[in-house]
């Protein structure tokens, strides 16, 4: 072991992509990770660059100026620096972790302002956050430096209920906005599972998702407009609450840019009207191919769901026993749906919905009679990833998409790697949009389980691109899926995204070591328990 | 032919064949772009050959604009250069459909009605029910960016695009997006593309979201004698629990520009337009036929319509609406061809203030006394053209006047105007993209990353992209 | 091994042989002895986040530090020895309102509540809080509540400084203000002229047939200053068909101490109340102060699996019953008025989140005939009485109670319903210091109120 670790140093400290290369071969050889794809021999070192700009801003210390400059400015309240608070702001959903330097929390645009001119002017990373909700670890400053949280930039500026727009500090939880529209019969309709907790300025960032995206889209395409403060200390304004605004769609660019082109300052939304009838509906199946294929019927007879989820039998009984919902524990695969709209309209889609699960012998639909059986069952689905909790000392939800047609072959190859490594995978999806989310549950004291985890959790993800998918649907890439970022990308494609980054972000002070495979290199590559911060990922500090 | 000119033809030839290179100026009069005329015209075979071309066109620094039917290539600013037309409808293929994932990869070359054709099939459809949809390519239609009255109900391209594959500036292979209906995976690049109008990169391959076929649907007329009551139906339709597929207000003018002959000659046959009380205002929409949906919606927006105090209002069935909608649809190479010298503002403002906008755009264009038809859709988007009866100078000024007061008056409002359709010899007096904005120096940075040494429809863009 | 950092664990050769918490090992927990929060427990938070906008305090102050998923995580610091048990930790913790919202939301299914009372008697007894403090401390936790005969000669004393005119009289001199005391006095229980000390150990019969025989409750504080609230408790009781019974050996249900940290004390008084009321063949144990019940329904958590105190908690637990929940499991039978009033209903936290009774309460509300209910925004949160919170983080306290008086005012109620005597004192205080105006009220006193003749 000792001899890996110091071949591992000495080749950091030769940087770049070949070295890399040569780390993750070790690695493999050790068995320390598995790296899927990402040291094909033929890659160019287009992250010499990038790691020579990490180490410099990493080289650069919380000095003590700095902290005066930020109290000076924000006022002693709003800047946190020592050790026992900043532990606290290591982690966010994810299973990543990283200690900033200081947090600092500013009210308004101007603030942010400042900020990011000290930053700019001591060299410090600075790093974006909401309510730390996220999975991917976007709001963890990977490198240290500056965290901007926006939880006390919470305030509504303007509901514009004739219009349907609201704007928003970035600070505003989810669903606190639709709570406080809801009067006017209107709610902002992406519903990320955070959704009582994370902030509208995360799901910007994030590009965030939900179940009920199906039909309403996610969070791009419900943004008219934002105000940003670039790295460089410029304030932009982006779009309008007026539609189609002249030039290239920057808005559209930044939305899901995972903090690293601007801190977000002001978002202008547009709200959705709330629909006159929801009916929910569960349906229970024998088999898996039953489901999926009723999901592909539903589609083919012209029906959106305004959601459309799946569990799978391993879920349903982990629910079961929790909710007591009355799911019965021999079954394959149960079926959320919801269709909404006008009442007229959703009567005869839920019957005709409820025609398609029998035809493909559901074993039981059931139909919610009012809101209150709604909730009850979505509490089934709600409930899932705690479920896995009660379970297993740790789980790790994985975050892969696939086209919808490809859904059973998808589950099946899941059953393979899960006998494979021995582990229990159990599966929720976002069925409707092939939006999949394995449970691979794992004792995070058992080491070779845990690196066994990362690899089950990897050859889902690199079988999700085989199929024609993509490898994050709505967590993100962050600093979880950086390195599989290649699976899906070429060189080319990364290298032109990076250079947009550039065009906002040239220093790569803002949120550095996320997305691209270009953050690898600081350091020794070590696989940690997850209590340690750890990651189910390789992970270099 | 000059001496470059040649060269050129003969180094295109070399990439994709000399039958696919065009420099005879009678044929490439067909590529001609604001009285601009190329030097040669390719039509590439591949991906390869395109990049290849670009590739070349960047190291002679020549100007190059993709284009695919050529429909909208009368948008933009005029052109910096022109030296080579990339005529992309050689790349006509569907890479792959899905039907039962709802996807779609296509060649940018593809005439949406032949992809219509194959869609239906399948009873799907991709909701780009877009001007010049008769010839229009899918690549051009994303490129130009222009929208459909179906917008209403299923947004715009920037909606349903997943992701795409083009060639940049320097002739590179790139993509973004994927071909699944969610995916957060690197940055939207794709996004930047939609109306880009071909100054960022050659689009290569779409991948679209496709939509369950429409049943049968209806089409909703009612006749306002004041703006106003268009609008308050308008208020009253967006808060009702209807799902509207189209939603537009047409000005008195639209309504007897879109009921008259030119309009006829694009979509012929008895449309609920042509029984229209003429000099009103007009309220448009279409909405899906469902069982007993069908009566609410029906009773729901003649009740609504009264509340706003229609003087007439009608419902018509399956036979009259394709024609209405087509109508509506080409409203702008109908107006196109209703004057000498059309003038196309399109304003966009908050819904609640088109009322003001509308007012003042009536008032400005009466006392220039130029004729005017405005299409005004539901979610505040407004065609507004001015029909001028000669193209001559005086109709220039008085045009030219109107716009400013528009272009201010939007921008007042902080809405957005910009003039996408304008006779070529005018266009360098307007403001084509609207009044300068602060991001414009961001889109210039993009454009320089995209294409640094700047061949790609040099000038045409806003900001001078 | 060659890493020098704690955290980097490679090998794969020694994998399997670390046990959790693994890095703790070279490193001593900051926790020792039995009540301590185990692994088990605060491993379950996965720090998903859910939580956040569910505390009080995090919504107050948007830091980690005072956040449920912050104070896990500084639990499971403690435990693994990377943060040492002094101010910063004690200071968080004491701030935790331990209203247990976020336990409501939790989809891991943490027991927060059951964390932070661990975590304060591992403060109670590995922290030297400053002299003052520990001397209060003591005198309330272990000298006072317990002794209900302490708590009524304590309570005359209060009553004489109520009534004689010294409390006119130290307000107007300023001198609760040269105190500190100011903003406390206001919050301060008024205290009953008729203590509840007679009705111990006595039988009230049915006023129907009879359909139920409970034992009820009585509390210790409630004792001399919410005697009212439990006449009426009884009243409403039998008129709904109950033989009630209020057996005499039964003390101070612990919860304040628990709370607190003084996990001796508590459970000293949990196997006093499990002995006072296990003969009796009660269908029920009722209580009306929320904070006690959920405190009486947990009381196994006081005692290890293998204690035979254990199962004799859980046992008790299984027969207590809120007022609330009780009554509305019975039906309401007893015929009532109409009193015409708008009100609003606050849930008490350890009934909503403790005890997950959100319904019930609300039911019986409406069950009232003239009685109109408006839902306030954000019922579900603490009004910041949080048992002896508003005395010992009173600035807080009072920010949360301004919070809540805003949302009150939003519903134009003329009464705030609640379920548990803390609250009505802080609502009260809320009422008087915002000039609401509002009436507060507990469920069974509305319920009273429609029961009672005219004029009565």
């Amino acid at each position: 072991m000792k001899f890996a670790a110091q071949r591992l140093n000495r080749i950091h400290h030769g940087a770049g992509f070949a070295a890399l290369h040569a780390a993750l071969a070790i690695c493999r050889e050790r068995r320390i990770v598995w790296l899927p794809l990402v040291d094909a021999p033929e890659r160019r070192d287009y992250s010499a660059e990038g790691y020579s700009r990490i180490k410099a801003i990493c080289a650069a210390k919380m000095n003590a100026k700095l902290l005066h400059d930020l109290k000076e400015l924000l006022g002693p309240d709003a800047v946190l620096h020592r050790p026992e608070e900043l532990m606290l702001y290591e982690y966010d959903g994810s299973v990543e972790t990283a200690r900033p330097d200081c947090v600092v929390f500013p009210r308004t645009t101007a603030d942010v302002e400042g900020i990011v001119r000290l930053a700019q002017q001591h060299k410090a990373p600075l790093v974006g956050r909401g309510a730390g909700t996220g999975l991917s670890g976007g709001a963890i400053a990977r490198h240290g430096g500056i965290v901007t949280s926006f939880a006390r930039m919470n305030r509504i500026l303007e509901i514009d209920a004739e219009n349907q727009i609201a704007r928003v500090q970035p600070g505003v939880v989810n669903s606190d906005l639709s709570a406080a529209v809801a009067h006017l019969g209107l709610h902002f309709a992406p519903d990320p599972s955070s959704q009582k907790a994370c902030t509208i300025g995360g799901n910007v960032s994030e590009n965030s998702g939900g179940p009920h995206t199906l039909a309403y889209g996610v969070t791009t395409n419900h943004v008219l407009a934002l105000e940003v403060v670039l790295p460089t200390g410029e304030l932009l304004h982006l779009g309008n609450s007026a539609l189609d605004s002249p030039g290239y769609d920057l808005t559209g660019l930044f939305v899901g840019s995972e903090g690293t082109f601007g801190l977000v300052t002001e978002i202008t939304v547009k709200l959705t009207r709330l629909p006159e009838a929801v009916k929910t509906l569960l349906a229970i199946f024998d088999t898996i191919d039953d489901a999926t294929e009723t999901v592909a019927e539903i589609t083919a007879r012209g029906i959106t769901p305004a959601a459309c989820e799946m569990l799978d039998g391993w879920t349903i009984r982990a629910v079961e026993d929790y909710v007591h919902a009355g799911f019965p524990l021999d079954c394959a695969a149960i079926l959320l749906i919801d269709v909404d709209g006008l009442r007229e309209v959703t009567e005869v889609e839920a019957a005709e919905v409820e025609d398609v699960c029998r035809v493909h012998r559901a074993r039981e639909v059931r139909v919610a009679r009012d809101a209150r059986e709604r909730d009850l069952l979505w509490k089934g689905r709600k409930n899932a990833f705690g479920a896995a909790g009660r379970v297993s000392p740790s789980y790790y939800t994985q975050d892969g998409v696939i086209p919808r047609t490809k859904l059973p072959a998808t589950l099946r190859r899941i059953g393979e790697i899960s006998r494979k490594y021995n582990l229990q995978i159990g599966n929720v999806f976002h069925a409707g949009d092939g939006n999949l989310h394995p449970i691979i549950l794992f004792d995070e004291r058992n080491q070779q389980q845990f690196r066994d985890t990362v690899a089950a959790a990897d050859e889902i993800i690199a079988f999700c691109v085989q199929a024609g998918g993509s490898i994050t649907g709505e967590h993100g890439v962050g600093m979880e899926k950086d390195r599989l970022m290649p699976l899906i990308f070429s060189e080319a494609d990364l290298s032109l995204m990076q250079s947009v980054r550039g065009i906002f972000n040239p220093e790569g002070l803002l949120n550095p070591g996320k997305i691209f495979p270009d953050s690898k290199g600081c350091g020794e590559i070590y696989a940690r328990p997850r209590r340690e911060g750890a990651a189910p990922s390789a992970r270099q500090s | 032919m000059t001496l470059v000119a040649s060269s050129t033809a003969t180094r295109l030839a070399d990439i994709s064949g000399s039958l696919n290179v065009i420099h005879d100026p009678e044929q490439l009069a067909a590529y001609e772009i604001d009285r601009m005329l190329p030097a040669a015209a390719v039509k590439p075979g591949s991906r390869d050959e395109i990049s290849e071309v670009v590739k070349f066109c960047a190291a002679e620094k020549l100007a190059v604009v993709p284009c695919g039917a050529r429909s909208n290539l009368s948008m933009g600013a005029p052109l910096a250069r022109y030296d080579v037309a990339l005529d992309l409808t050689r790349l006509d293929h569907i890479l792959a459909y899905d039907p039962g994932d709802l996807t779609l990869s296509v060649e940018p070359g593809i005439p949406l009605q032949r992809l219509a054709g194959v869609l239906a099939g399948h009873r799907q459809f991709l909701p780009l029910a877009v001007p010049f949809l008769n010839r229009a390519t899918v690549g051009g239609t994303i490129a130009a960016g222009v929208h459909s009255p179906l917008r209403q109900a299923y947004g715009t391209a920037r909606d349903f695009l997943l992701g795409l594959e083009f060639i940049t500036g320097q002739g590179a292979h790139a993509k973004s997006g994927g071909l699944v209906v969610k995916n957060v995976a690197g940055y939207d690049l794709h996004k930047l593309m939609i109306g880009a109008m071909g100054t960022l990169g050659v689009i290569t391959k779409l991948n679209f979201r496709t939509f369950p076929a429409l049943s049968a649907t209806r089409v909703f007329t009612a006749s306002f004698t004041s703006a106003e009551n268009a609008l308050s139906l308008r208020q009253r339709a967006v808060q009702s629990p209807l799902r509207l597929l189209t939603m537009d207000i047409l000005s008195p003018g639209a309504v007897e520009v879109l009921a008259g002959q030119v309009a006829a000659r694009f979509e012929a046959g008895p449309a609920p337009v042509d029984r229209l009380p003429p000099g009103k205002w007009a309220f448009h929409a279409t909405f899906p036929t469902a069982g007993t949906a069908t009566a609410r919606y029906e009773r729901e927006l003649k009740h609504m319509a009264e509340e706003s105090g229609c003087d007439w209002c009608e419902i018509c069935g399956d036979d009259r609406n394709p024609a209405s909608f087509g109508r509506l649809r080409e409203f702008v190479p109908i107006v196109l061809e209703s004057s000498p010298a059309t003038v196309v503002v399109k304003m966009s403002v908050r819904p609640s203030k088109l009322g003001g906008i509308l007012a003042s755009v009536a008032d400005v264009a009466q006392k220039n006394d130029v004729r005017w038809a405005a299409a005004v859709g539901g979610l505040g988007v407004s065609y507004f053209s001015l029909l001028p009866s000669a193209r001559d100078e005086q109709a220039r000024l008085s045009v030219e006047k109107i716009c400013e007061k528009v272009l201010a008056d939007c921008a007042r409002l902080s809405g957005n105007a910009t003039i996408p359709w304008c006779p070529s010899e005018w266009k360098s007096s307007m403001k084509i993209w609207g009044p300068e904005r602060a991001d414009f120096e961001q889109m210039r940075k993009l454009k320089n990353v995209f294409d640094p040494v700047g061949i790609l429809a040099p000038g045409r863009f806003a900001g001078g992209i | 091994m060659s890493s020098t950092s704690s955290e980097a664990h490679t090998d794969g050769g020694n994998a399997g042989r670390q046990t959790a918490p693994s890095a703790a090992q070279s490193k001593r927990s900051g926790f020792s002895g039995a009540d301590k929060p185990e692994y088990a427990d605060y491993s379950r938070c996965v720090h998903c986040g859910l939580c956040l906008n569910h505390c009080p305090t995090y919504r107050l102050w948007h830091e980690e530090a005072d956040s449920p998923r912050g104070r896990i995580r500084q639990i499971a610091l403690v435990d693994e020895g990377k943060l040492a048990l002094a101010e910063s930790f004690v200071e968080h913790i004491d701030r935790c309102l331990d209203c247990r919202a976020c336990e409501t939301v939790c989809p891991s299914g943490v027991e927060y509540g059951k964390l932070v009372e661990f975590a304060r008697a591992q403060i109670e007894t590995n922290y030297r809080r400053p002299i003052a403090s520990r001397v209060i401390r003591d005198l309330v936790y272990r000298q006072l509540l317990p002794f209900p005969r302490r708590i009524s000669i304590a309570a005359r004393a209060l009553r004489l400084y109520q009534r004689s005119g010294l409390a006119p009289l130290a307000r107007r001199t300023g001198i609760l203000r040269l105190l500190g005391l100011r903003e406390r006095e206001r919050l301060l229980p008024k205290i009953d002229s008729d203590f509840f000390f007679n009705e111990l150990g006595r039988l009230y019969p049915a006023h129907t047939a009879r359909r139920a025989r409970v034992a009820f409750f009585a509390g210790c504080v409630a004792l001399v200053t919410f005697s009212e609230l439990n006449r009426a408790t009884i009243r409403v009781l039998q008129a709904n068909g109950c033989e009630v019974v209020v057996p005499e050996s039964q003390r101070c249900c612990g919860a304040l101490a628990a709370h607190a940290g003084v996990r001796d004390v508590a459970r000293e008084l949990a196997r006093a109340n499990i002995a006072a009321f296990t003969d009796g063949h009660f269908d029920a144990i009722v209580t009306n102060a929320a904070g006690c019940g959920s405190t009486l329904k947990e009381y196994a958590h006081f005692f290890p699996a293998d204690d035979p105190n254990h199962a004799r908690a859980q046992k008790f637990a299984a027969t207590v019953r809120d007022v609330s929940e009780f009554l509305d499991d019975l039906g309401l039978v007893a015929p009532m008025r109409p009193v015409p009033l708008r009100v609003t209903y606050q849930d008490s936290c350890h009934l909503a989140h403790g005890q997950k009774v959100r319904e019930a309460p609300r039911t019986l509300i409406r069950a009232v005939p003239g009685v109109e209910l408006v839902e306030m925004p954000l019922a579900d949160q603490c009004c910041g009485s949080a048992g002896v919170y508003n005395v010992t983080q009173t600035k807080a306290s009072l920010e949360l109670l301004a919070l809540k008086m805003d949302s009150v005012r939003q519903t134009k109620a003329q009464a705030i319903v609640t379920a548990n005597p803390g609250c009505i004192l802080q609502l009260r205080a809320g009422s008087a210091i915002h000039g609401t105006g509002q009436e507060v009220l507990h469920v069974v006193e509305l319920l009273d109120r429609a029961l009672a003749p005219q004029g009565w």
